[in-house]
């Protein structure tokens, strides 16, 4: 039916957000995952999302990605063991080549990466986070359904990402949302091209920080965390990305209390805005946000060198 | 009366939504689209003349291309709605995307909402008028034609501009490079009020006049510092 029922003319990456303002359990997953598949046109290599529940308190959700080659069953008893040194795990769950751990940290979260990602069967945390669940696959957005109840999942919002690839490879670890490494519970998806992403990618490894991929929508969440780093506010932190980033973006951010959107100078990647009592809506395509929710609400498109952040509700934030 | 045609666009193709548009004009309907879900290209390339209302909002390049027909959407538009008309009108009852009306020849464009980036693009004839803000680089390279923006302009407005004349009702972020700005004489008041007024706006308290210093025209070394900065 949506085949017959979306055709666009262009094709490049899909991004959608949803906070609900009413309820800190709506079905998030399954509005995102309806706005992808009306913007699965945009990109048909990879999709994901990265949702916010309301998590357990003092437990921390974190997803692994294991090698694709090798022995599977050697790899998830290192990951055991090594989540396990600087964490008590507390649940686990192993599909389609990703584990899913429950765990309580004991380390810091930059530290928790660098002793599991220190195994010499190159282990990638997908994802840190108390609220959050980040899954992603190739292929199309429904093919998330397979590592994920996505669906089922009910929380107050989340991001997701549907995938064309331009300048980097097709596999689970270049698809989105990115979590910003280091950072619990901070994911980021991008439409566009990051231009300075080599000479910002340079300092960074200069500083330490190490990159899993060649996306240059990685580095998003690599400047946030180091923003954040330095002292400054998320908001401080999107508004500076205007001028520090260059080239084509709209990327949208969430974290567990906030959701918003940063857009270059120049407003070269499309975003549209649905905001009514109930919901925020955005998405590349208005398309998106009619298929999957509703009629109410007017579309807008904000102009150029602009970012803003939602806060969820407060009276959701104190029932969860 | 005309016989109003109507069309469902639920489950059906955009060309398929289209082919209907174009033969039931021909044949002197109008034309009421329902269900257009904010879907890409309808509606485009409209050669004859005749109503069209979309129920709902549009997606990208809504009504683009038409030459004659009168395109009313009770919703929003996306990017580049009412791209390159020739003549007739499209009128959008509530905002659109970035590039609007970009490079139409003839006709009317009315955004009743606020407009994204570059509305008015290139503008080559025609008018396009905004009842709401513009975005960034409003009648960017705008070569003839009228664009009137009653809410705010945003920044580097009428950018490069050739020819035409850009009138804006709010404030101004900042002027492109070679734009020049004035206040409106009364002369132009008069008319454009008229022309507020016809289409239901609320008519600003004054209006600015931005048009080109023609100092881009022709290189000149004595210009050289404008011309990097165009560049």
């Amino acid at each position: 039916m949506v085949g017959v029922f979306i055709r666009t003319t262009e094709a490049m990456c899909g991004i959608a957000g949803y906070l609900d303002k009413k309820s800190g359990q709506a079905p998030v997953g399954k509005k995102l995952l309806l706005m992808l598949e009306a913007l699965g046109q945009r990109g048909p290599d990879s999709a994901g999302l990265a949702l916010f529940g309301t998590g357990v308190l003092g437990r921390e959700i974190c997803w692994v990605k294991l090698p694709e080659h090798g022995d599977r069953e050697d790899a998830v008893v290192d990951a055991l063991e090594l989540i396990g040194s600087v964490a008590h795990v507390r649940a686990h769950r192993l599909t389609d080549g990703l584990l899913r751990a429950e765990i309580e940290r004991r380390t810091t979260a930059a530290e928790f990466c660098a002793k599991v990602e220190s195994s010499t069967v190159s282990l990638e945390i997908i994802s840190l986070g108390s609220r959050l669940e980040l899954v992603k696959q190739v292929g199309a957005p429904s093919n998330v359904t397979r590592l994920f109840d996505a669906n089922g999942f009910r929380g107050s919002h989340g991001i997701g990402h549907t995938r064309l690839s331009t300048e980097s490879r097709v596999d689970l670890s270049h698809s989105q949302p990115f979590w910003a490494r280091g950072v619990p519970d901070l994911a980021t998806v991008h439409n566009g091209h990051i231009t300075n992403y080599h000479r910002l990618r340079r300092v960074y490894e200069q500083q330490g920080v190490r990159f899993f991929t060649e996306n240059d929508s990685e580095v998003i969440g690599v400047y946030l965390a180091d923003q954040l780093a330095r002292g400054f506010s998320l908001e401080d932190a999107m508004k500076h990305s205007l001028a520090d980033l260059d080239g084509s973006f709209t990327y949208l951010v969430a974290t567990p209390d906030y959701f918003g959107f940063a857009r270059d100078p120049f407003a070269l990647k499309p975003l549209l805005i649905v905001e009514t009592d109930d919901y925020v809506a955005l998405a590349n395509e208005e398309v998106a946000i009619r298929y999957a929710l509703n009629n109410a609400g007017v579309a807008q498109e904000p102009s150029g060198n602009v970012y803003r952040l939602w806060r969820r509700p407060a009276v959701l934030a104190a029932a969860s | 009366m005309d016989r109003v045609h109507r069309i469902d666009c639920a489950g059906r193709t955009v060309r398929e939504i289209n082919i209907e548009i174009r033969s039931e004009l021909a044949r002197g309907s109008s034309v009421a689209v329902a269900n257009s879900g904010a879907r890409h290209n309808l509606g485009v390339a409209l050669l004859t003349s005749g109503r069209v209302t979309f129920d709902g909002s549009v997606g990208y390049y809504g009504a683009g291309m038409s030459d004659g027909a009168t395109i009313v959407i009770h919703g929003s538009a996306g990017w580049g709605v009412a791209e390159g008309m020739l003549s007739g009108s499209v009128s959008v009852e509530g905002n659109a995307g970035n590039g609007a009306a970009a490079s139409i020849r003839g006709g009317t464009v009315v955004v009743k909402g606020d407009c994204g980036a570059r509305a008015g693009i290139s503008m080559k004839g025609g008018l396009l008028l905004i009842g709401g803000d513009a975005g960034y680089m409003a009648s960017f390279m705008m070569q003839k034609g009228v664009v009137v923006i009653l809410g705010n302009a945003g920044d580097a407005l009428a950018d490069s501009m050739y020819e035409g004349v850009v009138y804006v009702g709010g404030e101004i972020a900042s002027l492109g490079n070679d734009a020049v700005v004035s206040d409106a004489s009364p002369d132009d008041m008069n008319t454009l009020s008229g022309l507020i007024r016809q289409h239901g706006l609320k008519q600003p308290r004054r209006l600015r006049k931005v048009v080109s210093g023609r100092k881009l025209w022709n290189f000149d070394h004595a210009e050289l510092e404008t011309w990097r900065a165009a560049l």
